[in-house]
């Protein structure tokens, strides 16, 4: 017997020998499963009775199903055998793109389910993309996708001044060698991901400033006052929680669409909703003092509804 | 009868026409967040994929329940927290909503229970990827950089979990789902 876990949190006890004597039963029953799959696929590709539509419906079930056993079956031998699993093991035999998500809790139950990212303007929190991975993949990877989408956005508008992203804040899980080269390397400041638990300089001095500018090699491609607003911006968790309390209170808590493509899709549209309700409080001047403040030293102005869309409603 | 169910209100109706706008106040919060989207380019967008993906096979039968319609009535569950039921049910009763959906004209015909059915917009739903899904994403945002209200020069990165919530199969989906299969 084994027990896990933090007392506050209630112990776990797990009989190991229980559990790998079952799996190794059930294993050694679900053996022929593979030869007995093969054999109705093969069957199911020369039957005549079916019509098309159904045939292929149901071939499409069966090599669905025979990937996941293979999966699954996989995961239960290195069970048996006392390895450890991988990180991203499969979770749910219907779904293998949920992952369990296990962030900054030790010995706590995990949640299961999904990680998406997002990219948003930190003074009005309006999301400019979303990235929903399969899995439970590294903050990091998050990082170049999702600039590359907000750069197809800013390819889309067609009038007024060339857009640039600037910079680009996170918290300590984006602090990537990589990550950072990248951005660097796309003209993009990454002084707001820290480098370490020290909180990030708010008014840098000049030598401060020409330091970051040398230090990312964007020294004739981002002025010094692009740094400090960078600086000023920075990364502020209240900041960042609140656009997420905002989708979180759009259902995006719980994905209760069918497999990846449904959350893409639940996720999409929440965005999208939050996005609209955004431009609402930004017309109505419904903003903080910081982003009114940070609104002006970027240069954008109030509008009216009426202006950015011609209703034909 | 079955059919009948599926009649659009724009199709038929005996009544008085009444004009949606005057139903529904300027300041109306639907009304404001409705107003918020670039339907046009998203309806055009979204009709461009399915032309590539779903092409139609033939011109005969009924015509089907606009774009617009549909994808409001998508973006307005989540804003208001509905179901597809609800969100369905209140597009047939609320002024607000039919606004949002960009229609313009109500013709009275108290008959008539649905205008549009959640299993369409469960449908409609089942077409959009990925692809489409941030296509989307990315006009909303150029619209709004456009306006001059948001700029991407100073970004923030991060993530959250969301956890998988179940799917309640009641009896009705089970009999849809086999009266659905051929």
């Amino acid at each position: 017997m084994r027990g896990f876990g933090r007392s506050c949190r209630g112990h776990g006890h797990v009989f190991v020998k229980l559990v790998r004597q079952t799996e190794q039963q059930l294993l050694e029953r679900g053996k022929p499963i593979a030869t007995f799959a093969q054999q109705a696929q093969a069957r199911l590709a020369q039957t005549t009775v079916l019509p098309d539509t159904q045939r292929e419906r149901l071939t499409h079930a069966l090599t669905t199903a025979m990937s996941h056993h293979e999966q699954i079956r996989t995961q239960s031998k290195w069970l048996t055998q006392g390895k450890k699993l991988r990180h991203c093991k499969v979770v749910n035999a219907y779904d293998p793109t949920i992952a369990p998500i296990i962030k900054g809790k030790s010995n706590c139950p995990a949640q299961f389910g999904r990680k998406p990212g997002i990219v948003s303007e930190p003074a009005t929190g309006f999301i400019f993309a979303n990235l929903t991975p399969q899995g439970n993949p590294s903050d990091p990877s998050y990082g170049r996708p999702l600039i590359d989408k907000v750069q197809s956005a800013i390819e889309r508008v067609q009038t007024g001044p060339k857009r640039q992203i600037h910079s680009v804040a996170g918290d300590l899980g984006f602090n990537d060698p990589l990550l950072r080269h990248t951005l660097h390397q796309r003209g993009i400041l990454t002084v707001g991901i820290p480098k370490t638990i020290e909180p990030i300089e708010p008014h840098p001095s000049a030598q401060e400033v020409l330091d970051i500018l040398n230090g990312a090699g964007l020294n004739r491609k981002r002025t010094p006052h692009q740094v400090h607003l960078a600086c000023a911006s920075g990364y502020s968790r209240p900041v960042v929680e609140s656009h997420i309390a905002s989708l979180l209170s759009r259902g995006a808590g719980q994905v209760r669409y069918k497999g990846h493509p449904g959350a893409v899709v639940q996720l999409g549209m929440t965005v999208m909703a939050h996005n609209g309700a955004v431009v609402v409080r930004i017309c109505q001047q419904h903003l903080s003092k910081r982003a009114q403040k940070f609104r002006r030293l970027l240069g954008l102005r109030h509008r009216k509804i009426n202006e950015i869309n011609n209703p034909k409603n | 009868m079955r059919f009948v169910r599926y009649l659009q209100h724009w199709l038929g109706g005996t009544g008085a026409h009444l004009q949606v706008t005057d139903f529904v106040p300027v300041m109306d919060p639907i009304r404001q967040w409705a107003d918020t989207f670039p339907w046009a380019t998203l309806v055009s967008a979204i009709e461009q994929s399915f032309e590539k993906r779903f092409p139609t096979q033939s011109k005969r039968g009924r015509r089907p329940v606009p774009i617009r319609v549909l994808l409001a009535l998508e973006l307005l569950k989540h804003e208001l927290g509905a179901s597809d039921e609800d969100i369905c049910h209140r597009f047939r009763t609320d002024f607000a909503v039919m606004y949002a959906c960009g229609l313009q004209v109500y013709q009275i015909n108290p008959s008539q229970a649905h205008f549009v059915l959640p299993e369409t917009l469960c449908e409609f739903r089942g077409r959009i990827d990925e692809a489409l899904m941030d296509e989307l994403i990315a006009i909303q945002a150029a619209a709004a950089m456009e306006a001059g209200l948001v700029s991407p020069a100073h970004l923030v990165l991060d993530t959250f979990p969301c956890e998988q919530g179940s799917q309640r199969v009641t009896d009705a989906t089970t009999l849809y789902k086999a009266q659905k299969k051929p």
